[in-house]
């Protein structure tokens, strides 16, 4: 017998509640899994490239920026590649469904969003055969369940047509993100088209992403960028994609607040549960402690013995919990865009080890009373 | 037999009492056990206690495990002076220097026989196989060589107590306690127990000391003493009859 089997015989002395006790964590880390998954996914703002950043107007977003001002960013030194879009939204097919075309020089594209998209030369030569034609996401492209050649209708809330009939396009492909997390949700629409049969705003774009070149600091290319256009007739407001997203995703509903408010409440739960349950198993066992003691167990490994139990019903539950996340991530498909990279899960274990020392904090105490204030005597 | 004075004929005291004060409680709840008591008891010595119930049999020997500090005088064991040593260094003392019987045993429920008596050797540096070899050679000792994989719940009381002496005696202790070792066995289990215990004395040379209340066990014991109103007495002929 080791130290590790006594702290196993006294796990397994009653599995149901050891059991149960591991079921909760583990549901509350699968919790947890889902909910960061979500939020390092596609739907949060975690396949944002930190040093990419987001022109719009600075009289808010959808107001219409001059096209120009892409040649104008392209030419400053710090800056390595540049992409203006005018987005389209508008209805696919049915009238429940949103979609969303980016207007964009694919080829300007492609640079801007290099390694992120897989806008392969091959993929992008495509779209030359005809104007009207579009490269489409992998995600909407599987949502939508479309084939590569079949055309579909945009029926836009702004940028409309001149003729006043939908926007109409002819998918060319489909393009891959290159991680997970990616947004593969939208299209990739020629601007020239887009603007030659637009019925207004001709010549406006409704942003532009830009790189900088490696080793520029993204938030004083931002300033920079801002100063430029300080006193033109457009001012525009610069930030980090990531930022932009955020702000994008928290006009929805602020996802990272309900995230944590329902994390926090199931680990409250388990915390309770677990720390309890715990207590009563070591309280149970007093006598049994009381016997450590006399036998010469010291204090501190009493306690660090109650603490082990602890930690092995959190590590196994929480493991679990986030093994499962894991597969849902897995299984859940790009729809979902449910993302669990290794700091996710890193970031998550350390949460597992503080949360099972806090859990085991008020048996161990128990332990520790019990053997100063009430060792065993003869009876 | 020499039942009194507390100072046991033979030297140096490997067990020295020296003017021990102690009370339980406190404030008006506060009750004297012991006040200024001594005793010395020689190295190899097997002695019972003997005394009314709530005498302070019980306190003594927990004040000799270390496990209740005195509120006065000196206590020492083989030359360690308990009354100076701190809580985890009394818990040290204990693994190496002390084994403990039990009137109910006190075995773990969920663990074997051999397991039960492997637990004191966890604290100390062992293999795994010198621990397996000391288990079996004190099961073998107190005859339960083929019970090494049984649980508690499975073996009679006496059985159970040779469990907890072989568990007292698997660290080599030069003294052992014993509160009431016979208190909850039948006549014959009881005989087996003091048996182990005598030659536990005789052979290994063991210092004993035991509480009972038991006049056949205390007269396995070679010195009697009487403890009453918190001092020692000679033992009156009938507790010895
Ligand atoms: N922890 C304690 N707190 C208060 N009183 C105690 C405690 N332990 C024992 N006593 C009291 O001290 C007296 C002696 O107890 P004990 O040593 O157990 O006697 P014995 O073993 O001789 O029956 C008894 O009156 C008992 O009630
Ligand atoms: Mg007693």
């Amino acid at each position: 017998m080791t130290l590790l089997r006594l702290i196993g015989r006294n796990l397994w002395r009653k599995p149901a509640r050891t059991l149960l006790m591991m079921l909760s964590v583990a549901i509350a880390f699968l919790v947890h899994g889902l909910g960061q998954g979500f939020l390092a996914g596609s739907q949060g703002s975690g396949g944002a490239e930190a040093g990419r950043l987001v022109v719009q107007s600075r009289n808010g977003r959808g107001q219409p920026l001059p096209h120009a001002d892409a040649a104008r960013v392209a030419a400053m030194p710090e800056v390595a590649a540049v992409a203006a879009s005018a987005r389209i939204r508008g209805y696919v097919g049915t009238e429940r469904t949103v979609a969303v075309a980016s207007a964009v020089d694919p080829n300007a594209m492609a640079a801007v969003m290099a390694g992120d998209l897989d806008l392969t030369p091959a993929l992008l030569a495509q779209l030359d055969g005809a104007r009207d034609r579009v490269l489409v996401g992998r995600s909407l492209m599987e949502a939508q369940g479309w084939r590569a050649g079949q055309r579909i209708a945009l029926t836009p809330f702004q940028i409309a047509r001149a003729d006043g009939a939908p926007w109409s396009f002819e998918i060319a492909g489909v393009f891959e993100g290159a991680r997970p997390e990616i947004d593969t949700h939208f299209m990739i629409a020629r601007y020239d088209y887009v603007n030659a049969a637009r019925a207004h705003g001709r010549d406006s774009i409704d942003g532009l992403m830009v790189v900088p070149h490696p080793g520029v600091p993204p938030a004083a290319l931002a300033a920079r960028i801002d100063a430029l256009f300080a006193s033109s007739p457009a001012p525009t407001r610069t930030q980090s994609e990531k930022a932009f997203l955020d702000a994008l995703i928290r006009e929805i509903a602020d996802f990272r607040l309900v995230v944590t408010l329902v994390t926090s409440a199931s680990f409250a739960a388990i915390l309770m549960i677990v720390a309890n349950t715990m207590a009563f198993a070591v309280r149970e066992r007093s006598f049994e402690i009381g016997v450590l003691k006399v036998l010469g167990f010291p204090a501190r490994l009493i306690v660090g013995l109650v603490l082990c139990e602890t930690l092995f019903i959190f590590v196994t539950g929480g493991g679990i919990g986030l093994a499962l996340a894991r597969v849902a991530a897995l299984l859940a498909g790009p729809e979902l865009g449910l993302a669990l990279p290794p700091p996710v899960v890193a970031r998550a274990f350390l949460l597992l080890i503080a949360l099972a020392l806090l859990a085991g904090l008020v048996p161990a105490g128990f332990a520790l009373r019990m053997t100063t204030a009430n060792a065993l005597r003869f009876r | 037999m020499t039942p009194f004075p507390p100072s046991l004929p033979g030297s140096p005291g490997f067990i020295r009492l020296d003017g021990v004060s102690k009370s339980h409680g406190r404030g008006a709840g506060r009750v004297a056990i012991f006040s200024n008591l001594s005793l010395e008891i020689p190295r190899g010595d097997f002695v019972a206690i003997m005394g009314p119930s709530g005498s302070g049999k019980s306190t003594l020997l927990n004040i000799l495990a270390g496990l209740d500090p005195v509120d006065a005088g000196r206590v020492a064991i083989d030359g360690c002076d308990l009354s100076a040593m701190g809580e985890d260094a009394r818990a040290a003392w204990r693994t190496t220097t002390l084994g403990i019987i039990f009137q109910f045993y006190n075995l773990m429920p969920m663990l074997t026989a051999a397991e039960n008596v492997e637990l004191p050797l966890l604290l100390r540096p062992l293999s795994g196989r010198e621990r397996r070899e000391r288990v079996a050679t004190v099961l073998d000792l107190v005859g339960l060589g083929g019970w090494a994989r049984h649980h508690p719940r499975e073996m009679s009381g006496g059985q159970r107590q040779r469990v907890g002496i072989a568990r007292a005696i698997v660290t080599d202790p030069a003294l052992l306690l014993c509160d009431e070792p016979t208190g909850d066995l039948d006549r014959r289990s009881a005989g087996e127990a003091l048996d182990i215990l005598g030659r536990l004395n005789r052979e290994l040379g063991k210092t004993i000391v035991m509480v009972t209340h038991d006049p056949a066990a205390a007269r396995s014991a070679r010195h009697v003493l009487h403890l009453d109103k918190g001092a020692f007495s000679p033992a009156g002929p009938e507790v010895l009859s």
